[in-house]
């Protein structure tokens, strides 16, 4: 018998209880982030003034109704909480679609906007913005065109991957990358032919991603619809787990992939076009989160997709405050610090442990 | 459990690779399926085990046509051994044989302490239970291939299909897994490579030939000579040792 290495020996992060702890301290993290992040913000606050604010909100003591309106209210109430909440609720979706979408094509690069959700949003967006396509529907037309365009694409990659037999994870990931790049040469072309600089800036900034637009109605159609699909996604771990094992292998276990597998990426199209809908592309939050909690962890979905989801949002909400906070009286694209705070964090873990993202170390 | 394939054809485009194949393995039998390397053997397993659905003919368990069955319940009565377990994300031992126990839970069911009372046991009976914690990708291929019979054990299924079972396995380890197949008293199929294996272990031998069966019968009746020399072009002498156990010596 070989002698068990040390090294080798995973960490004994393992039982239930570490992961009961572990769910218990991010859901506590996750509260605090909320609490925490609403007092950040170019106007100056107090936090006694925030939290005042809310707690009148919330409960209506008749003690606080100084707070009832006024431009302290509108800051705290109608732009940071709102935007807080977003954070939270993108953080998580894209998070869990990570690992949804990791599981589904058994590629660990595999991210929520991997089946031509990027280039389809971006496309509608540039439609948007450069053409003024659908300016009928009102306020958001970017963003809801940006959604109309993560559908469309992955309903057509969801086609063409089952075209001439079952999809399998290399069709789809071969029918995205294809509609990627249609979508892609659609957009440069509407960029190419109208010439229009400060339209062209406008379509790049959008692609780096930001809450700015928070509000409450958005926030009360994507938080539901993203903890419900995240509750979802978190009951079905056992058909999670079985797809990493392959198609084939998951019959002998009792469970025939191919429905639930159209089922998974409707509903992950879904949660990524919200999230693009609500706050634009922000990407390496749903590819390296999923691989922070594997890499503590392991890669058993029923403590996997919880945890993911909360680290997800905790992290979502502070680099939002790091965005709304870094540049004086300006924001930062919240793509471009998700990238910058999250891959060297990313690279730290890489370099400590062993993690073998393609099965051998 | 009873196994019966029933006329089986496949073809892959324009190529046959099975031609009406038909198999039968009685209660606790341990049927090997014998041929040279194309001869079919893999798609016939495949067919019996789900993962192909055969053009023409068709598979009864007990009796029951497969195709009929949920995948959940063919999966209870059933478990697979196969030659291909590579995983692209790392697992731990102990979690992969957990995932045997997949068909006998319901979607929210959650894992209790049977579950790994059985997990436990059947790590135990593949020698593996000091690697319950470790990575599954970092196990050689004999490991894994351990590791991947305790999950078929952890099914409890009455039936066993074994594709191969042996790759990767030193001789020791080859014996040992075919002597505890043997001792589980369940109904096995299995693809064999090794003659002198299959001799030894099988109740009943199906030779298979370009998608045929070419012969069936007990190793004794179907062994011979002249057979190994039609099927693998190699001529063999077949020995009954002191204590009447076939051998087959390669000339």
């Amino acid at each position: 018998m070989r002698k068990r290495d040390a090294s080798e020996a995973r960490p004994s992060f393992f039982h239930t209880s570490v992961f009961i702890l572990a769910l218990l301290v991010l859901l506590a993290a996750l509260a605090l982030s909320v609490l925490g992040a609403v007092t950040f913000g170019n106007a100056d606050l107090s936090v006694k003034d925030v939290y005042s604010v809310i707690l009148y909100e919330v409960f209506r003591f008749d003690s606080l109704s100084a707070y009832k309106e006024g431009p302290v209210r509108d800051v705290v109430w109608l732009i940071r909480l709102p935007r807080v909440l977003l954070a939270l609720g993108v953080g998580m979706g894209l998070s869990v679609c990570g690992v949804v979408m990791q599981a589904i094509v058994r590629n660990p690069l595999a991210d929520p906007y991997i089946l031509g959700v990027s280039s389809g949003a971006t496309l509608g967006a540039t439609l948007s913005i450069m053409l003024g396509v659908g300016s009928f529907l009102g306020g958001n037309s970017v963003g809801l065109m940006a959604f109309i365009g993560a559908m469309i694409t992955s309903f057509a990659v969801m086609y063409i991957a089952n075209m001439g037999g079952r999809a399998t994870s290399g069709k789809l990931i071969l029918a995205g990358t294809a509609v990627s790049s249609v979508c892609s040469a659609f957009s440069n072309f509407v960029l190419y032919i109208t010439n229009d600089n400060s339209a062209t800036a406008q379509v790049t900034f959008w692609t780096m991603g930001s809450l700015s637009g928070a509000d409450w109605a958005r926030v009360k159609v994507i938080l539901p619809v993203i903890l419900l699909c995240g509750l979802f996604f978190w009951s079905q771990f056992r058909n999670l787990n079985l797809m990493l094992l392959g198609d084939e292998v998951s019959v002998t276990l009792g469970a025939d992939l191919h429905r639930v597998r159209s089922l998974y990426l409707l509903l992950s199209a879904l949660m990524v076009g919200f999230s693009v809908y609500c706050a634009g592309m922000i990407g390496f939050v749903g590819l390296i989160i999923p691989h922070v909690i594997r890499i503590l962890f392991g890669t058993d979905h029923r403590r996997l997709v919880p945890l993911a989801a909360l680290l997800g949002a905790v992290f979502l909400i502070w680099c939002d405050v790091a965005c709304r906070v870094i540049l004086k009286n300006a924001e930062l694209p919240i793509g471009i610090l998700v990238s910058i705070i999250g891959a060297p964090c990313f690279i730290y873990l890489l370099a400590r442990r062993s993690y073998g993202f393609g099965g051998g170390r | 459990m009873e196994i019966q394939a029933e006329n089986l054809h496949v073809s892959f485009s324009a190529k046959e690779i099975l031609k009406g194949v038909s198999l039968a393995a009685g209660r606790k039998e341990f049927v090997g399926i014998i041929g040279p390397n194309g001869s079919g053997k893999s798609t016939l397993l495949k067919c019996i085990y789900r993962v192909l659905k055969p053009g023409k003919g068709a598979v009864y368990l007990d009796g029951q046509e497969l195709q009929a069955m949920s995948v959940k319940s063919s999966a209870k009565k059933m478990a697979v051994v196969s030659q291909h377990n590579y995983y692209n994300f790392d697992f731990s031992v102990r979690e992969v044989v957990l995932m045997g126990r997949s068909p006998h839970k319901k979607t929210l069911e959650r894992d209790n302490a049977e579950d790994f009372r059985i997990v436990e046991e059947a790590l135990k009976t593949v020698k593996m239970e000091e690697f319950a914690d470790r990575s599954f990708s970092t196990l050689s291929g004999g490991e894994q291939q351990r590791v991947i019979l305790a999950r078929a054990l952890a099914q409890q299924t009455p039936a066993l299909i074994l594709d191969e079972p042996t790759n990767h396995l030193d001789i020791t380890y080859q014996l040992k897994l075919l002597k505890l197949v043997k001792s589980l008293q369940v109904t096995v199929i299995s693809a064999l490579h090794d003659l002198n294996m299959a001799a030894a272990f099988c109740d009943k031998i199906y030779v298979m030939k370009e998608g045929g069966i070419a012969a069936s019968g007990t190793p004794k009746e179907v062994l011979t000579s002249g057979l190994i020399r039609e099927i693998y072009q190699v001529d063999a002498e077949i020995v009954l040792d002191s204590r009447g156990n076939m051998h087959i010596l390669f000339v």
